[in-house]
């Protein structure tokens, strides 16, 4: 019996054989600190429940070990805001491309990155 | 003895606040000007701008979440642990419950439950969440990359004594490794043994050498040499 | 006669644990976990199903994750018990000492009882 045809999630993984622990800290970029802050005021604010959060990630199937651990968090906050109708795809689209746009400022000006983290 | 592994918030508590957070941001711009950022950091900072602009949360909030999370948060639990080195009815009551114990330092936890797991000559413990990441974020701030890794979820809970190896910890034969899997509504802290050589000291003393690992049972306290 | 004025309350903090009215099991019950393996959020991780244990200690009633995962309110509140299992019983090939442990949560419809052996 296949590990898929007993229901066990990509997220259930005690037990499973693996390679050495880097047991280095590597810290968090900015936007990944920001990225827990946001799902910080989302849960106080009861707008996101922590385990709807679990659930959408571990649905993530297959992409699930391919992506990073805020990868993997970002991805599920989308399923859930857009399950609750909090944002919509449209949205999300036009925003996403928005702020890819800003990011493509050239150098000589000042960083929109820095400008974006003040706000 | 172990080998300290790098304790992130262990240098932040060093360096002035201020500085630290400016280097950080640098830092952050410098990753970005190196190349695009990624799809998901773009998609981050969709979603918290569409939720400012419908009202549903500010910038304000999700900043000084931030600032609690690196300033604040990942302090307090070697506090604690401190208390409970030199006040042995207060490990008591944290043993008994940790969530009244802490609320009676005036460190309100929030929604954190806490259990706490007193090391001693007989046990070790160490704490993971295999299936996410759960940890007492509200007394140790945000988990280190290391216990959100796989190798780490998955390993631990079948070869701790390997996966603690790797970490520069070994126990004798006769010590009990419990492992905790965090994997309800619990919050675990691990209470290290107390090293030789800190008699007299203060709860500040104390709490410097109580870091971040030693409290999630990877590493056990030293005692750095004068 | 009058009463002296009434002792002063003792502050009353927050506790790590809830109510656990009508539990079905208590500290040092020796049961099994649920040999099952249903799709949908579940916080029993996949080793530790069919193993047998022992309840560590009572946490409480709790709202059940498996329904707040899907936006369910998760009452009615369900019994969360600590378990401890001898790691020898979850894993055939466990290389360490007979006596290292490993304990974590589980919800009261995830435990079976087991007749009680004494030696």
């Amino acid at each position: 019996m296949s590990d898929a045809s007993r229901n066990k999630g990509p997220h259930d993984i005690g037990g499973e054989e693996a390679g050495p622990v880097d047991t280095i800290d590597h810290g968090m970029k900015f936007w990944e600190r920001q990225a827990n802050g946001l799902r910080s005021v989302l849960r106080e604010r009861d707008l996101v429940r922590t385990d709807e959060l679990r659930r959408a990630a571990e649905d993530l199937g297959e992409q699930y070990s391919k992506l990073e651990y805020f990868e993997r968090t970002t991805s599920a906050l989308r399923t859930v805001l857009l399950e609750k109708n909090l944002i919509t795809e449209d949205e999300l689209k036009s925003k996403m491309a928005e702020v890819r746009a800003r990011f493509n400022v050239p150098d000589e000006m000042e960083s929109p990155l820095k400008k974006g983290a003040r706000r | 003895m172990s080998n300290p592994s790098f304790d992130y918030y262990a240098q932040q508590k060093h360096g002035h606040a201020h500085e630290h957070d400016h280097a950080r941001d640098q830092h952050a711009a410098i990753e970005t000007r190196e190349g695009p950022p990624s799809e998901y950091e773009i998609m981050s900072r969709a979603m918290q701008e569409l939720l400012e602009e419908k009202d549903l949360i500010t910038a304000d909030q999700v900043r000084q979440k931030m600032e609690r999370f690196e300033e604040e948060l990942p302090y307090r639990g070697s506090k604690v642990v401190a208390r409970a080195w030199t006040d042995r009815e207060f490990k008591q009551r944290l043993l008994e419950d940790g969530k009244a114990a802490c609320a009676e330092m005036g460190i309100d936890l929030e929604a954190d439950r806490l259990i706490a797991v007193e090391n001693t000559p007989a046990v070790h413990n160490v704490i993971v969440c295999t299936l996410c990441s759960c940890y007492p974020r509200s007394l140790l701030g945000m988990p280190p990359t290391w216990y959100k890794s796989s190798n780490y979820r998955s390993r631990v809970v079948f070869e701790p004594r390997a996966v603690l190896k790797e970490f520069g910890t070994e126990l004798a034969e006769d010590v009990t490794v419990r492992v905790h899997d965090s994997n309800a509504d619990m919050r675990y802290l691990v209470i290290p043994m107390r090293p030789e050589g800190t008699d007299g000291w203060s709860e500040e003393q104390l709490s410097e050498i109580l870091t971040r690992d030693t409290l999630v049972g990877v590493t056990t306290p030293g005692v750095p040499r004068k | 006669m009058t009463s002296a004025s009434p002792p002063v309350a003792k502050p009353r903090y927050p506790s790590t644990y809830n109510p656990a009215p009508g539990h079905r099991f208590n500290v040092g019950d020796r049961i099994a976990i649920r040999r099952t393996f249903p799709p949908g959020h579940r916080r029993t991780p996949f080793y530790i199903r069919g193993k047998q244990g022992v309840i560590e200690r009572i946490c409480g009633a709790f709202a059940n994750p498996e329904e707040l995962a899907y936006g369910f309110d998760g009452e009615p509140k369900k019994v969360l018990y600590r378990v401890r299992f001898l790691q020898k019983h979850v894993w055939p090939d466990y290389n360490g000492p007979q006596h290292d442990t490993i304990d974590m949560e589980i919800f009261e419809h995830w435990l079976e009882p087991l007749p009680d052996t004494r030696n």
